[in-house]
């Protein structure tokens, strides 16, 4: 018996002759929280609705707490689910919002009235029992939302898109607030998301998804560090992009040849063929005369974009390709647009990643 | 400047439209209104001369239009609940339904709306005949519930429109059976347009001639029917009074429901109000 809360062997969903979801395969692990992420239309909410009972997989299995679900429906799942737009009955008052999964639950109803109470207090809106969810915030009927879901204590929380509709401050902040509520649950979670920066800010591990299929799984730091596939490299974070064939030179060692000359690189398990270098925007440097990286390349600078704490520089190199480097903003003197310069990054700081990318 | 003239015409046209239809359907009303207080036994000349409460009290002491109203009140009432739950049902399951030919049900289902009273009034006696249904009331209502079933259900399919797809399925993920979170869920939603349409199907079965007309018999008749037969039998201003009665039992009617759920509710913004 495995601890995987939640376990998807070879899902596939077909709507028409189109696959939406592709043969995914994945487990969640107890007490993790997994965001599936991936632009819209990847197959992530199907998924979603598939774990939830919605939709039903034309192939595949999935196992909650190590039952099948392949004859449950939602009501016999015992699933928490969080709705994009929280779907908080307006009918009803807070409290009889969050007492409805318990009711249909069979709890006593003195221990409804409690469990409310103590629900509320952990979502930090104690004392809100009778207000109706329309005289609540944005952010109020989210922690309204989650604290529904949470109270029935289900095997897993679904989060459909949780911070889509609020606006960019608040999401900050209820990402740090949904990530403490849940923790405070130790409530095994699955976020669905097309925000790479909330799936990085609140998941324990990713579920890249891309056209119905699983791109990679992988922690947020591992993705962003050692992304597989050009999608993965592409979706999460900027990239710099370097065309060319690989060749290995025996052992992890091979080298890219490239319009900007041979440069070397730790091909890992990949073969030879075309492949991409990927430099991240903080891994490609300005050097000065005594550095000495494991690949240097002539570039002259078209332009700088001031983020705030970083500065942006824009160079182009001998080829024509067009690089970012990210600078700290801390007052040094960055050459001005029009100066030639030399970049560089070593060999552990770019990923090969095998094909090419399409001309933009 | 011509610009400005044209502008200060249409607004001319404008109000003076608006004025016209808003005499043209006060006026008739208000008409009936002064001459049911008439204290002259004949149809006098416009205004009256000396006022009374004679017609009202003719009213009151007539057997005959008792009757009419009692039948009336009993098939209004008999065939809105029949026609609110049959509605409410064929709304829910044509809002979920998906197979082909839906649209056709649909509009076969709303087809009463459009079809003239005195043909569906003429079908519904030959059906019940057939039926061996010869029983005056039971044929009225029938009768009533084809006319005011299609009114619930338009106006719940609209509700239903605005309700959400994620309240019935969050019922559901809380463990809701279907028709617990359809009772619990989507009705308590829908309940506006459930009851608007009621509504409209009260007083029009209420108002109805053309379909009880066919239905009626020499003992059970609407109070619609009993005007027209008094009309025709001998005119004189009972059928006034009666005419201020039903405008303030509809404005009773209305105000009640205002203040049960809200008119605005009811004719307009549908779920999201409260």
């Amino acid at each position: 018996m495995s601890m995987a809360v939640l376990e998807l062997q070879n899902i596939t969903k077909r709507f028409g002759s189109a696959a939406a979801v592709d043969d995914v395969s994945f487990e969640v692990q107890r007490g993790e929280i997994l965001a599936l992420l991936g632009p819209s239309g990847c197959g992530k909410t199907t998924t979603l609705r598939m774990i939830a009972g919605f939709e039903w997989p034309d192939e595949g299995r999935i196992f909650i707490g190590g039952d099948d679900m392949e004859l449950r429906q939602p009501y016999e799942r015992n699933v928490g689910l969080v709705f994009q737009d929280y779907a908080l009955f307006p009918h009803m008052s807070v409290a009889q919002n969050i007492a409805f999964g318990m009711k249909n639950r069979g709890v006593k109803r003195a221990e409804i009235g409690r469990r409310v109470a103590e629900a509320l207090e952990q979502v930090q809106l104690p004392g809100m029992e009778s207000r109706r969810p329309s005289a609540l915030s944005g952010g109020q009927q989210q922690r309204v939302a989650l604290a529904r879901a949470l109270v029935t204590r289900p095997d897993i929380m679904l989060l459909d898109e949780p911070l889509s509709n609020l606006d960019a401050k608040l999401r900050l902040q209820l990402r740090r607030e949904i990530r403490t509520i849940l923790g405070t649950f130790g409530c095994t979670s699955i976020i669905v998301t097309h925000d790479q920066e909330e799936a990085m800010g609140l998941a324990d591990r990713i579920v890249l998804m891309n056209k119905g299929r699983i791109e990679q799984i992988d922690t947020p730091h591992a993705l962003y560090q050692t992304p597989r596939t050009l999608f993965a490299a592409d979706f999460i974070g900027h990239a710099n992009w370097i065309g060319g064939m690989l060749s290995r030179r025996g052992g992890e060692a091979g080298v890219v040849k490239t319009a900007l000359g041979e440069i070397p690189v730790m091909s890992g398990d990949l073969g030879d063929g075309p492949a991409t270098l990927c430099i991240r925007p903080e891994r490609l440097s300005l050097l000065d005369a005594a550095a000495r990286p494991d690949t240097a390349l002539d570039a002259v600078v078209e332009r700088h974009d001031l983020t705030g704490a970083d500065l942006r520089i824009w160079s182009r190199l001998a080829d024509g390709t067009l690089v970012q480097s990210l600078e700290k903003n801390v007052g040094r003197h960055l050459p001005e647009p029009g100066t030639a310069v030399r970049l560089g990054f070593r060999m552990a700081d770019c990923v090969v990643l095998p094909g090419r990318r399409p001309q933009a | 400047m011509s610009k400005r003239i044209a502008d200060a015409l249409f607004e001319a046209a404008y109000l003076s439209l608006i004025t016209l239809f808003i005499a043209f359907s006060v006026i008739p009303v208000l008409v009936a209104l002064v001459l049911s207080f008439d204290a002259r036994g004949f149809m006098g000349p416009f205004p009256p001369t000396q006022f009374s409460l004679r017609w009202y009290e003719r009213f009151l002491a007539d057997d005959y239009y008792h009757a009419g109203l009692a039948t009336s009140l009993i098939v209004a009432t008999v065939a809105t609940l029949i026609a609110t739950l049959a509605g409410t049902l064929a709304a829910i399951a044509l809002s979920r339904a998906t197979f082909r030919g839906r649209a056709a049900l649909q509009a076969a289902l709303l087809s009463p709306l459009v079809v003239p009273n005195v043909v569906l009034g003429f079908g519904m006696l030959v059906f019940a005949a057939r039926l061996g249904i010869v029983d005056g009331m039971t044929r009225l209502i029938m009768g009533h519930v084809l006319i005011t079933f299609p009114y619930v259900m338009r106006t719940t399919a609209a509700s239903l429109v605005g309700i959400r797809a994620s309240y019935y399925e969050a019922a559901l993920s809380l463990g809701a059976q279907p028709w617990k979170a359809l009772v619990q869920v989507t009705l308590p939603l829908a309940r506006t347009g459930i009851l608007a349409g009621a509504t409209f199907g009260f007083v029009t079965s209420f108002d109805d001639v053309g379909v009880s007309l066919f239905l009626t018999d020499a003992f059970t008749y609407t109070l619609p029917v009993a005007i027209l037969a008094q009309m025709r039998a001998n005119l004189d201003l009972t059928i006034a009074a009666l005419s201020v009665i039903f405008v303030v039992a509809t404005v009773l009617l209305i105000v009640l429901l205002d203040r049960l759920a809200g008119l605005d509710a009811i004719v307009g913004r549908g779920v999201y109000g409260r």
